[in-house]
């Protein structure tokens, strides 16, 4: 890169759990607060925006190009260009790097960047028989027709494709992504209890964070639609009294009969929102604002979809090589945690150089929630603010992406 | 003088007539426009050349606004409303009875007299114009149609489809106009000329003509079943007439003689049907209603008109607003500007108050849904408009902060400092107080000259007025500014000067203290209710007091009091009712009523504070008249009034008036407080307020205005 992208402020909603009190807010209205937040926190006036970048990987139906939405219910104006990225669970942070070429190529200047997913809000798919008898329906004309069609029905047409479940398998394996998780388990000799153990650690982390404080400072609360009596401030995932007798009980949820991973020691599905605002460090100067952080590097790779779950390994190694950088450098570490079964993966695949003290100190993914087209702006924002507070300078955030991918950015504070 | 019309005749036999009323924005009947048509008219009907005539309006967004309004006012006598309705109605009968068929091409505001014009013609044409109406605004005026419309409405849709646009006075839309058959056919807006050539072309045509008139005999079922029988017509008299007495309490008298007229008339002769409209027009327009909303109407304008300075300034445009105070009112402002599409930053001390800002604003927003007024993905995108800030964060880019905290001088003085500390030193600063001295609050800023008093009433989404109370430092800039502002809030603005109660509750007060004193000398509660409603106004004393809260009430009359001392004093009886019986009003459900789902009674506890207070100061309870209670209530407030005249408080009797009447419903069919006092006489007001003063109270001495208005044989108006 020919100059570091300059972060001047993250701020994102409270991560819930789908189907929960988020439930009547689209994947637009959680972006549109994100947005219209960040911008009053940075106090720049809506038209110096360029364009808004936002991941999403659901695409809601009501809301094409969701990011176009998003940045006209947020109140910017109709000449701020929009474009929407999908790269799985790393969609959050494509947007953040497909944000700094423009910058780098000169597109754009000031870019609002981040991501959105309400888990919530996936639909039930009626299959490819039942649309086509809808549409014959519509096509049919006389009395005589539409009952011909009518007869053709059959109970079987109404079972309907479950969306979020089809859109967390990967087609390619076959497998959905709690499959890819115990393949790890099985390579990696990870046991139900060490997969357990972490993900207690990740609910204490998370709930300690949540109590001092730390968590807020990148929350917007959010008043709650329809009848807006609450106003959602925290991540509702992190469970005060987790345990691992709780988390023992659990079943194995994706392979019953010999699997390790439970919904307890996975992510929750989960809806959120998460925006930044990114320029060139020089015009970040030229501004006179003191930004949150920098990006200096990055790197995708590419590995078999069966294993997904080491993406941060394969990812982390090929920006090693770009940038010349050693895993002793980072000072501090956000890694998503999918399944605490990759995680563990990937923390024996770098052989004890990714340390779990480093890693994930506010909690992960498994208390707090992965809406997955968010997930990688989260990851960015929590890291930058503990390095601030912390005063580190060099951190690392990655993540591992359904279908076979792994993200990894290089973020410095000063 | 210009001619108004302009005809024109091609080869083929097509007319048209251009109706361009000289150096006016609007089309409107005066006398001179009727006589010269009538002139074309009579000269039509030989034309042997003209197949057919199209009639269209050269004026952008109006085909023909009405008659001429000063000429309507200044009718005084049964005799000229009748001619004025017999020339209309000839005029009409020509143009019906024209040898060829006529086209209304309608692209804009059709009303009144220019309905009865279309409703003449054979066709009408609509186009799909956002401000294409037709209505019978006619009642609104204290009249009804007088040039044929109650005879040919009801027989063009239906009685179903005429009455609500003739007893109520709205208009209707293209679309609507289409659909009841008020209009025969619909252009787009853009492509009025060839559709209207297509749509000529087509009336010469047998089938054409045969199309139209079928699609008018269309009827949907229910309208046919009631309206084809004598007793489905009676149902629907019966049910019309019980509407209007809810709604108007029996106090406009033009709807329910329109309704009567077209009972009497609709499905018999028409001949007659005519001279019973021209009766009817007649009594109505000389009496003293119709030319009380009349002036109203004029008033109405001029505040439209008014930019609240007479300084050579461009108001500023506001697109983004800060609210702080997330309360019932703060959260109605929020809802105000949300719903004007702009932007409002809610803040508040904390997430819960901010959350119930959002609550407010919402509710709002489901009320009007339930009326079809909006729909649900409108209403998710208005509500994107709002956002919540503890810190003042996103407050230094807005164009407007308003407050609407706590009524404490203190805590808002501080408030201002922290507001200034954020915002541009252009950001008009405003405060909702309804108590406080804009003044006193702006010596502590360092820019007064951008803070202005804006004073919403509640609740503020079906309230009209806004006082808007420049202090001395305040810049014509923002004055020009708040007023254009509120304006596009579709609010009625009016300028006020700084005084304690402003003008509305500096006016009230006195009303309500004496409306208690009243009940402590013995006349009933829920009676002084009754005749104050009977008088007009939406509600009585107590139950308003109730309806704002008692704690409010109290707080304001001690504010007013110690300013106005020594006419204005507080109430013991409030002060107790309040502050030792804890009676908060219709929010706590006990108040001077006891509030219920079903019914209000008046609260016991009330009649016995009553009785030991007159024990204790030994006094005999009195047996008020009716028009005692009537006089004491009202003429206070005339009394009042004349002062905030006297002090220039308000800029002219007309807009004290209005502010009445939209800031708290005082009866428009009186014309406003002063138009009423104006029509009992000012010398019976000077005698009766003398009178009150010598057997009661200081308080009721007239003021200085009264006594010379009535020595000088003035009037308000």
């Amino acid at each position: 890169m020919k100059e570091r992208i300059a972060i001047l402020d993250g701020i994102r909603t409270p991560f819930i759990k789908a189907d929960g009190v988020f439930k009547f807010l689209d994947a637009d209205d959680l972006g549109a607060i994100v947005v219209k937040e960040i911008l009053a926190r940075t106090g720049l006036p809506a038209k110096k925006i360029d364009e808004v970048i936002f991941g999403n990987v659901a695409q809601p139906v009501h809301a094409a190009n969701v990011s176009r939405v998003i940045a006209l219910k947020a109140g910017l104006p109709f000449s701020v260009i929009a474009h929407t990225v999908n790269r799985n669970c790393a969609s959050g942070m494509q947007s953040i790097t497909a944000a700094a070429n423009q910058i780098l190529s000169g597109e754009s200047q000031i870019i609002i960047a981040g991501g959105t997913e309400s888990m919530s809000n996936i639909p039930l798919v009626f299959g490819s028989e039942m649309k086509d008898f809808f549409f014959a329906l519509f096509k049919a004309r006389s009395l005589k027709d539409r009952l011909g069609v009518l007869c053709s029905f059959r109970l079987r047409y109404l079972k309907p494709i479950i969306g979020v479940e089809k859109g967390l398998t990967d087609p390619i394996c076959g497998m959905i992504m709690g499959l890819t998780a115990e393949v790890l388990s099985r390579e990696f000799h990870i046991t139900r209890e060490e997969q357990d153990e972490f993900a207690l650690l990740s609910h204490q982390r998370a709930v300690a964070a949540i109590k001092e404080g730390r968590l807020a400072e990148e929350i917007i609360p959010v008043p709650v639609p329809p009848d807006y009596k609450n106003v959602q401030a925290q991540d509702d995932g992190p469970r005060e009294n987790q345990s691992r007798e709780a988390l023992q009980k659990l079943k194995p949820y994706f392979d019953r009969k010999t699997g390790t991973v439970t919904v307890g020691n996975s992510c929750p599905l989960s809806d959120g929102a998460a925006a930044m605002i990114l320029t060139s460090e020089s015009q970040a100067k030229a501004l006179g604002l003191q930004p949150l952080g920098y990006l200096k590097a990055y790197a995708y790779a590419g590995l078999e979809g069966a294993r997904m779950g080491l993406g941060p390994y394969f990812a982390i190694n090929l920006l090693l090589k770009k940038t010349g950088l050693t895993m002793k450098d980072f000072e501090l570490i956000e890694i998503n945690e999918a399944f605490a079964a990759q995680i563990i993966a990937n923390e024996r695949a770098f052989n004890g150089q990714l340390d779990r003290r480093l890693f994930n100190v506010n909690g992960g993914a498994i208390a707090l929630g992965h809406p997955v087209g968010t997930s990688g702006t989260r990851l960015v924002i929590t890291l930058l603010k503990e390095m601030a507070r912390r005063k580190k300078q060099l951190g690392l955030a990655t993540l591992c992406v359904g279908g076979g991918q792994g993200a990894a950015l290089v973020l410095e504070t000063k | 003088m210009e001619k108004a019309f302009n005809l024109k005749v091609n080869a083929a036999g097509f007319a048209q007539l251009t109706f361009d009323l000289p150096n006016e924005k609007v089309n409107k009947f005066s006398e001179a426009v009727v006589l010269e048509l009538k002139t074309i008219v009579a000269d039509l009907k030989n034309r042997s050349d003209i197949k057919i005539l199209c009639i269209v309006s050269s004026k952008e967004n109006i085909f023909i606004a009405g008659a001429d309004i000063a000429e309507l006012d200044k009718i005084t006598t049964a005799q000229e409303a009748a001619e004025k309705a017999a020339a209309g109605q000839d005029l009409f009968n020509q143009i019906e009875n024209l040898p060829f068929p006529t086209v209304a091409v309608i692209n804009g505001a059709c009303l009144g007299g220019g309905l009865e014009l279309a409703l003449a013609c054979t066709y009408r044409l609509v186009t799909d114009n956002e401000k294409t109406s037709l209505g019978c605004p006619e009642v609104n005026l204290g009249i009804v149609p007088g040039w044929g419309g109650t005879q040919r409405l009801p027989r063009l849709v239906g009685l179903l489809n005429a009455l609500p646009l003739i007893l109520s006075g709205k208009p209707v839309k293209a679309a609507k106009a289409l659909r009841i058959r008020l209009a025969d056919a619909i252009a787009a807006k853009e492509f009025v000329k060839e559709k209207t050539d297509a749509f000529l072309e087509d009336c010469l045509t047998e089938s054409g003509r045969k199309k139209i008139f079928k699609a008018r005999q269309m009827m949907p079922l229910r309208q046919r079943i009631l309206e084809s029988n004598p007793a489905g017509r009676a149902i629907i008299f019966f049910k019309a007439r019980q509407d209007l007495i809810k709604k108007t309490k029996g106090h406009y008298p033009a709807p329910l003689k329109a309704l009567e007229l077209i009972k009497k008339t609709a499905g018999r002769s028409f001949k007659r049907g005519l001279k019973r409209e021209a009766r009817t027009f007649a009594e109505l327009s000389p009496t003293a209603i119709s030319k009380n909303l009349i002036q109203l109407y004029y008033t109405s304008e001029e505040i439209k008109k008014d930019p609240g300075t007479t300084a050579e300034v461009s108001p500023r445009e506001i697109e983004s607003s800060g609210v702080v105070g997330a309360g019932v009112m703060g959260g109605g402002i929020a809802w105000l500007f949300s719903y004007r599409d702009i932007a409002v930053r809610l803040k508040d001390v904390n997430w819960e108050a901010i959350g119930k800002g959002f609550a407010a604003a919402s509710g709002i927003y489901q009320q009007l849904k339930k009326r079809c007024k909006i729909k649900t993905a409108r209403i998710n995108l208005k509500m994107h408009h709002l956002s919540g800030t503890l810190d003042y964060g996103g407050f230094q880019n807005l164009d407007i902060v308003v407050e609407a905290v706590v009524e404490n001088i203190e805590v808002k003085k501080e408030l201002f400092g922290q507001i200034e500390a954020r915002v541009g030193a252009e950001t008009i600063i405003c405060s909702n107080t309804s108590s406080l001295s804009i003044n006193e609050m702006a010596a502590g800023l360092k820019h007064p000259e951008r803070f202005v008093g804006l004073h919403f009433f509640n609740p503020v989404n079906r309230m009209p007025l806004v006082e808007v109370i420049p202090g001395k430092k305040t810049s014509p800039q923002a004055i020009a500014t708040v007023v254009a502002l509120a304006k596009k809030l579709k609010k009625t603005p009016i300028l006020v000067q700084d005084c304690p109660g402003f003008l509305v509750n500096r006016i009230l007060m006195p009303y309500m203290a004496e409306a208690i004193n009243l009940l402590q000398q013995g006349a009933g509660l829920a009676r002084i209710d009754k005749l104050i409603m009977e008088f007009g106004l939406p509600l009585g004393p107590f139950l308003l007091a109730d309806e704002v809260g008692l704690d409010i009430c109290f707080h304001v009359m001690r504010v007013l009091a110690k300013s106005y001392a020594p006419r204005m004093k507080t109430s013991r009886l409030l002060e107790a009712l309040y502050i030792e019986d804890k009676l908060l009003g219709k929010k706590a459900k006990k108040g001077f009523y006891l509030h219920s789902a079903k019914k209000n009674r008046p609260n016991p506890l009330i009649a016995a504070r009553v009785k030991a207070y007159q024990q204790k100061n030994s006094i005999k309870p009195i047996v008020f008249s009716d028009q005692e209670i009537i006089e004491r209530a009202i003429f206070i407030m005339v009394n009042e009034a004349s002062r905030c005249l006297e002090e220039k408080i308000v800029a002219k009797p007309a807009y004290l008036d209005m502010a009445l009447i939209t800031g708290c419903g005082f009866p428009p069919f009186r014309g406003g407080l002063l138009r009423y006092a104006d029509q009992v006489g000012i010398s019976k007001i000077v005698n009766t307020l003398n009178n009150l003063a010598d057997k009661h109270e200081a308080g009721f001495r007239p003021a200085k205005l009264l006594t010379d208005m009535a020595k000088a044989r003035k009037t308000f108006y």
